[in-house]
């Protein structure tokens, strides 16, 4: 008995000792679903987009059509001074377990974010799955938008860069996790999406507003932030963006339109839908200077296409695949022109060269902004069309036949 | 049935009171014996076999077969005349009794008092003679009972359906009637100094293990008790251990399990008065097999099988898990739950681990009620548990609706189980686990299971390691066909203990019989 009684008592003591500290009931917390980090007046501003559970419950009916979040702020010198004031003007711990993305002001990028990457790889309640923002205005102007169809705005971007990232691949999800590897990679640069307010500007700030059905603003991915070392130098538009893409091997599906004639730039009036798409990226020296041969290989199907020509013929179906490729070196010229502006390397061709000539990279590393401007880029392309979709000549020539 | 040698044996250690030569002495002294009962019946009359001798049959009424007492005893008795039957002065009119007068089938000759009145509380009748210092037993055992009917406790859907009754006799005849063998050896017991309740060990000679069995036997003969109602009462007294919530024994209601364990090996105990048969030893990963498990098809079986287990982890850790993720690991949820179960619980005034335990009573409650009152209140309550445990509780604010599908499940995953015993012990220690969950979370949920499992394993049933084969790990190949799941008949080779049978093959390989494709062609 003396053994049942000593496994009692320790258990007992166990419970004493540990339980419950750190308990807490859901109905405790309050969920921050989006965060903004602003810098303003010298402070760090934080914006926190709460979840209000209550008005998303379909249990619950509340009285009118509420908003399903609110959002507040708080400053300090640093992020975490700022977190803890929050407990002085709200009744929950605000938890960020569920995060969904963090929006960062241009002020705040260009100001330098450092102290916020510090937060994120000290504290395990930050997750570095949250998706990353920068934003041309006001972070915390982005919170208080709200957006059609979902009812966490959080949610709402967040979906949203999955969605264009999955569909059209101009832009890709950039996590804490990423961005922070990318900056501690090689080239110490990356690129990251940001948000504007389109429309009239006008705050859609009322859950009475979106009754309405259309919405006179809404937020949108806008241009891409490249950030080097860990400021914001500056911004490249989506043509370009797209072609940054499609240089670092990251398009998953996309649409490519072209026009009829390869040297035609005039109206681009088909598209293609690539399926899957592959970059290759080989670096040469020749004589003092770094050349980069880039190949890309896509294939996919035509969707749209309003040139001339039997497309049940393959030599005419190989001459629509040359207009495409050639579109894509222009796409992916017109990417490595933005960056090279920028002096940014977000497309990783520093770690491209650092795996394959450690040596030389050792010695240009500290100047590698530099040769990666001045650095000669040599684009190839190979588009293979699989189907051309289930007719074969297009409206036009079939309406020309049926005539004659 | 077999003899009462055993118990004889123990008896005879006493001093045994010897009949007397005289009739009535041996009359009054039984009679006194039983202070005069209205239910005993002493019946003295004289027959034309024996003219000048009076003879007696005594016996307890309500017991016994009237009719056969009757037809068989006294009316050959009475009514033959045998003047061709010499015999002497002594003890040879018994003989002469047994072997040409009394017909029936199980007659024998006692010599002591005690050992008459022991018979005659077991529903044997006496014929005692004038002049003679023994007596003769008839087996006439009868009276009401209730009739063989469909097991209860145990519904298979494929299978026989019928269940033990209260007469242990048969019980015996009901086994006897699925393993046709000489080798179904039962060796009966007498267990209780005022009940003398019939205890049958039932094995198969030659496959079981003797070793457990006269561990059994050894058991069985240390009980000493007033008296055994149920089968429940031999099994605390037999069980390895008893700080445990872990049942040892398997019991049953269906003569088809009981059979199916003989021939795995076990052995089992029958008890007079109660249809629950007990088997010995016991694993574990017996408890979730129920009979239907070998008459359905193997695939079904073993889904069937799998879903047990899943449903008895759920129906122990559910509500803990629960508790753990609200209340301390909320970020493991998927964002879009996370936010719903928030919902519900807004407004509600009592931590998770009050709720759990609050609705989890309420459940318990409703379940024993349900169990004890009378029949014709039952749908009041169903109306009353359904109403308060489900809409009303959550409508007024009291617990949230996650909770009351996590305690709904959690209570419908505890009926699959085949066994009850094993089924309750879950109800227990589920406690338990919200106890800790509630106090430290995940972390408490696995400290609780991993004492659980070193539990497990530390428990024995007469011997043979609880959790075998899993752990201490098998001896044999081939042990894991009828564990998680259930291979087809032809590819059990081994029966399933790993308790060192003296026969451990079922078949001499795994190989299914060949089959002819065309029937019909040459």
């Amino acid at each position: 008995m003396n053994y049942w009684k000593t496994t009692v008592l320790l258990l007992l003591l166990a419970c004493l000792l540990g339980g419950c500290w750190n308990r807490v009931e859901l109905n405790e917390i309050g969920i921050v679903s989006a965060t903004g980090v602003d810098w303003k007046d010298g402070k760090w501003q934080l914006s926190y987009q709460v979840v209000i559970p209550q008005a998303i419950s379909s249990q619950s009916p509340s009285a009118g059509p509420s908003a399903a979040v609110n959002v507040f702020s708080t400053t300090g010198d640093n992020f975490r001074i700022a977190t803890s004031k929050a407990s002085q003007e709200t009744s929950r711990q605000l938890y960020f377990a569920h995060n969904q993305i963090i929006i960062i002001g241009q002020e705040a990028a260009r100001k330098g974010l450092g102290q916020l990457f510090d937060v994120y790889l000290r504290n395990a309640d930050s997750r570095e799955t949250v998706s990353v923002y920068l934003s041309k205005g006001s972070a915390r102007r982005m919170l208080e938008q709200l957006i059609p169809l979902e009812k966490i705005p959080g949610n709402a971007i967040q979906g949203m860069i999955t969605n264009e990232e999955m569909n059209s691949s101009v832009f890709r999800q950039m996590t804490m996790h990423k961005v922070v590897l990318d900056l501690l990679g090689t080239s110490q640069a990356v690129g990251i999406p940001s948000l504007v307010v389109g429309g009239t500007g006008e705050s859609m700030d009322r859950s009475s507003k979106l009754s309405r059905t259309n919405t006179p603003s809404k937020v949108r991915l806008h241009d891409l932030g490249l950030i080097q070392k860990d400021k914001l130098v500056g911004w490249i538009t989506k043509e370009e963006s797209f072609g940054v893409m499609w240089l670092a091997d990251h398009i998953k599906r996309t649409t490519v339109a072209f026009g009829c004639k390869q040297e035609d730039k005039e109206p681009e009036e088909s598209s293609m839908r690539i399926i899957s798409a592959k970059t290759k990226l080989r670096p040469e020296k020749s004589g003092g200077k770094w050349i980069m041969h880039v190949h890309a290989e896509a294939e996919g199907t035509l969707l749209e296409y309003n040139c001339g020509g039997d497309m049940t013929e393959p030599p005419e179906v190989e001459k629509v695949e040359r207009i495409v490729e050639s579109e894509l070196k222009a796409v992916m010229e017109k990417g490595w022109q933005a960056v090279r502006r920028h002096r940014a390397d977000i497309v990783g061709f520093g770690s491209v060269i650092h795996k394959k000539y450690p040596k030389a990279w050792k010695e240009m590393k500290d100047e590698w902004s530099e040769h990666f401007s001045r650095m000669e880029v040599k684009i190839t392309a190979n588009v293979k069309i699989n189907s051309t979709g289930m007719s074969g000549n297009g409206f036009k020539k079939t309406q020309e036949k049926s005539r004659s | 049935m077999e003899t009462k040698g055993a118990i004889m044996n123990k008896q005879s250690a006493e001093a045994l009171t010897p009949f007397s030569p005289s009739l009535h002495a041996n009359v009054q002294a039984i009679r006194n014996r039983f202070g005069g009962s209205c239910d005993l019946v002493i019946r003295l009359f004289s027959s034309d076999a024996a003219p000048e001798r009076e003879l007696a049959i005594i016996y307890v009424d309500g017991i016994v077969d009237s009719e056969t007492i009757n037809e068989s005893i006294m009316e050959p008795l009475m009514s033959l005349k045998l003047p061709q039957y010499r015999y002497q002065k002594g003890g040879k009119l018994l003989d002469a009794l047994r072997s040409c007068v009394v017909s029936i089938g199980s007659v024998q000759e006692i010599n002591t008092m005690d050992e008459a009145l022991l018979y005659m509380t077991d529903g044997l009748c006496i014929i005692l003679a004038d002049g003679c210092a023994a007596a003769l037993t008839a087996d006439v055992n009868g009276g009401s009972q209730r009739a063989v009917s469909i097991a209860q406790t145990q519904t298979v859907i494929r299978g026989p359906q019928y269940g033990f009754v209260e007469n242990i006799r048969t019980n015996i005849s009901l086994i006897r009637r699925i393993i046709r063998s000489p080798d179904l050896h039962v060796q009966m017991h007498k267990i209780g100094k005022q009940t003398h309740s019939n205890v049958a060990v039932l094995y198969l000679h030659g496959i079981v293990n003797e070793g457990i069995l006269k561990e059994v036997y050894r058991r069985l003969a240390a009980i000493d008790i007033d008296g055994v109602l149920e089968s429940g009462y031999i099994e605390e007294f037999i069980q390895d251990e008893t700080f445990t919530l872990f049942p040892t024994l398997l019991n049953t209601e269906r003569p088809d399990s009981v059979a199916a364990a003989l021939l795995e090996g076990r052995i089992a105990v029958l008890v007079d008065g109660t249809p629950i048969a007990l088997m010995a030893p016991t694993t574990f990963f017996s408890f979730f097999q129920s009979p239907e498990d070998y008459y359905q098809r193997y695939d079904i079986a073993s889904f069937v099988r799998i879903i047990r287990y899943v449903a008895y982890i759920v129906s122990m850790l559910l509500p803990a898990l629960y508790i753990a993720v609200t209340t301390y690991h909320q970020e493991m949820l998927p964002t879009t739950l996370l936010i719903s179960l928030a919902a519900q619980r807004e407004g509600i005034p009592f931590p998770g681990l009050v709720e759990a335990l609050l609705m989890e009573m309420t459940f318990e409650v409703l379940r024993e009620a349900g169990l004890r009152m009378p029949r014709a209140i039952g749908p009041a309550i169903s109306i009353v548990g359904a109403l308060v445990l489900g809409q009303s509780a959550v409508q007024a604010g009291i617990v949230s609706a996650g909770m009351v599908i996590v305690v709904s499940f959690t209570a419908i995953s505890n009926f699959v189980m085949p066994e009850f015993n094993m089924a309750a012990t879950s109800r227990i220690i589920r406690f338990g686990f919200m106890l800790m969950a509630g106090m430290l979370g995940f972390f408490g949920i696995f400290v609780s299971v991993l004492f659980m499992l070193i539990h497990l394993t530390s428990l024995r049933s007469f011997g043979v390691p609880y959790m075998s084969p899993l752990a201490p790990g098998p001896t044999r190949q081939g042990l894991f066909r009828d564990v998680f799941i259930r291979l087809p008949w032809w590819a059990i080779v081994l029966r399933p203990l790993d308790m060192n049978l003296r026969n451990p093959k079922r078949r001499p390989n795994g190989k299914k019989p060949p089959a002819q494709r065309h029937t019909d062609k040459p």
